[in-house]
């Protein structure tokens, strides 16, 4: 097994390749993940973005290739150790059976006792308290899941992850289907805990705004890796997706900002 | 929000699964003083016999026919009640049942050989028993990958194979075997013995524990496979233990009191409109709820015609439907 030999490597992916029954997906990705960052995966629908994060979460096992966490292959740790060290946010929870939003949050403290042992609701509670505050739901705990909004229904997911106290918080587009109050305010939040953050993301302005790296994939391949204002540049937005921008520095922060040419979308040769 | 705290249902539930058992002790055929029945249970707890040659009478209906009968419908109820909450929670389909799995059809086919064979020299409870085990065992082979559809699809296509076995041997059998085989498979109480409801009560017992420290990897379970799978759950060992926990418990109970469907169905549905379906608390509640429903039906069915009784099973299935009836009506109101 190798050994990353830089000391603020949070996580290192060497090397990973998978592929899907139908075709090539994730195609010899290596980058780190610096301690304390907000990375973000960005590419266009299907480049692999989400296989990308299943293989860092253990959920899917890569051809080839490999997953370190603190220089150790995350197969090496246990299922509840891996647990406690990354927390995942995915992009569709499936929740019914009329769970309430604290009933949600419960299952992320899982891993604090064994199965065998006696559940101390008290301390539970408050820890349940404790980070449905700092989400600002606690009006909200006794509610319903599916009757929440979907922004709450995100900030209750995050708050879950929190629970785990987590090294890493992995999300898999996490402003998906927010309106804009939604998508700022939950990645003002997850940026605001300083753990160390990999999202992938849809939006490029909100990238540039909030992701300290960002990492640009296509067709499976990383074609970018660094800076915002490194990564995103007009060839590269329009190799990848296909349109015309313009990217300038954004007006009231040090980010780029990207303005689309409505007119010159050329999807085809993408 | 939910109507009812779990705590204040199950302060309402525990009383009521105390005392319906002993109501349905006192009334039948032979309606018995609420005093006699809590006499008799003193004198037997005490190894005491009465000399009242009434009272002596009295006591063996108690304690050997109607106490038997009351808790065997009791652990059914919590049994079957409980199998059906897990089974939606692992496959996170609210319509799954105990039954989906091959479950009835296997006890029936293994009833049927017993009963009609003369193949099958063991006594009818443990050839249903085996014939539902055997049935649950092919579906969780077919099912191995631990997949929702995979296993909901082997559960019904088992089932209908094996319908199909037990009708045809049924169609070649003679009338008063069919007769013996339509009586088991709707469901009764009427066998109950202390030493017939042994085994039932051990095995639902067991598994309920078992199940109640798994509530946590459950619940996590319903938000989904790899949401589970992301808080270190063991999603497909779990499920499969789960099935066979659900399995072991719904053979037992089938073998003992033939087929009683839409419990498993109807009480997990009730208990999430009132209290939701993920806590410990709801778990304890299905239980009870199941318990003192199953009392009630059973105490109907003896009582509801003159000297005649009715299977359970037709009774509780008549009454789940009328259920979701009602309930799909409420719905199809809210909605309009």
């Amino acid at each position: 097994m190798s050994i990353s030999l830089l000391p603020n490597v949070h996580m290192e992916v060497k090397n990973l390749h998978w592929r899907s029954p139908s075709k090539q997906v994730l195609n010899d990705l290596s980058f780190t993940v610096e301690r304390g960052k907000f990375i973000g995966i960005l590419g266009p629908n299907g480049v692999g973005k989400s296989s990308l994060l299943r293989c860092m979460y253990k959920y899917m096992q890569p051809d080839s290739g490999e997953v370190l966490l603190n220089n150790k292959n995350i197969n090496d740790y246990s299922r509840h150790e891996f647990a406690a060290k990354v927390a995942v946010v995915l992009q569709h929870a499936p929740v019914g059976f009329a769970m309430t939003a604290k009933q949600v949050l419960a299952t992320g403290l899982i891993n604090q006792q064994k199965w065998w042992q006696r559940i101390n609701h008290q301390a539970e509670n408050v820890e349940i308290e404790r980070v449905l505050e700092l989400v600002n739901l606690s009006s909200k705990a006794e509610q319903v899941f599916e009757s929440l909004s979907g922004g709450e229904q995100q900030r209750v997911l995050i708050a879950r992850a929190l629970l785990q106290k987590p090294e890493i918080l992995l999300l898999d587009e996490p402003t998906n289907h927010l309106d804009v109050g939604y998508q700022v305010e939950i990645l003002k939040l997850v940026k605001s805990l300083n753990i160390t953050v990999v999202a992938s993301i849809h939006d490029l302005n909100l990238a540039s705004a909030f992701c300290d790296k960002q990492l640009l994939l296509q067709h499976g391949k990383l074609v970018g890796c660094g800076q915002p204002n490194q990564v995103l540049t007009p060839n590269s937005i329009e190799d990848i997706y296909g349109i015309k921008t313009d990217v300038d520095k954004h007006p009231i922060g040090d980010h780029p900002r990207v303005t689309y040419h409505f007119d010159e979308v050329n999807r085809a040769a993408v | 929000m939910l109507p009812f705290s779990p705590r204040f249902l199950l302060a309402l539930l525990i009383p009521f699964a105390i005392i319906s058992p002993l109501i349905a002790i006192a009334l039948g055929t032979a309606n018995i003083h609420f005093n006699e029945v809590l006499g008799a249970i003193t004198r037997t707890l005490m190894a005491q016999v009465s000399t009242d040659a009434k009272t002596m009478l009295s006591d063996r209906i108690i304690v050997e026919l109607r106490m038997p009968r009351a808790i065997l419908a009791m652990i059914c109820g919590a049994g079957l009640a409980v199998s059906g909450s897990v089974l939606q929670s692992v496959t996170r389909n609210p319509l799954a049942d105990p039954y989906l799995f091959g479950i009835s059809s296997g006890a029936s086919l293994g009833a049927i050989l017993a009963l009609t064979g003369g193949i099958v020299f063991l006594p009818l409870s443990v050839c249903a028993f085996l014939g539902s085990l055997i049935a649950v065992a092919v579906v969780v082979v077919m099912a191995r990958d631990g997949q929702v559809e995979t296993l909901v699809l082997s559960g019904v296509a088992i089932s209908f194979l094996l319908s199909s076995i037990a009708n045809l041997l049924l169609y070649f059998s003679d009338p008063q075997a069919m007769q013996a085989v339509l009586f088991w498979s709707l469901g009764s109480f009427s066998r109950a013995t202390w030493s017939t409801l042994i085994t039932p009560a051990v095995i639902v017992a067991t598994a309920i524990v078992i199940i109640y420290q798994f509530q946590r990897p459950l619940q996590a379970l319903m938000v989904g496979d790899e949401s589970a799978h992301t808080q270190g759950v063991a999603v497909l060992p779990l499920r499969l233990g789960m099935l066979i926990l659900t399995a072991l418990m719904t053979s037992s109970l089938v073998a003992t009191c033939g087929g009683i469907g839409f419990v498993g169905l109807m009480i997990p549905h009730i208990i999430r409109i009132l209290i939701g379906s993920a806590s410990a608390s709801s778990l304890i509640a299905t239980a009870l709820l199941g318990g003192v429903l199953m009392v009630w039906v059973d105490l109907l069915a003896r009582l509801i015609l003159p000297a005649q009784e009715l299977p359970v099973g037709v009774m509780t299935a008549m009454l789940g439907s009328v259920f979701f009836i009602g309930l799909l009506i409420k719905r199809n109101q809210r909605f309009r």
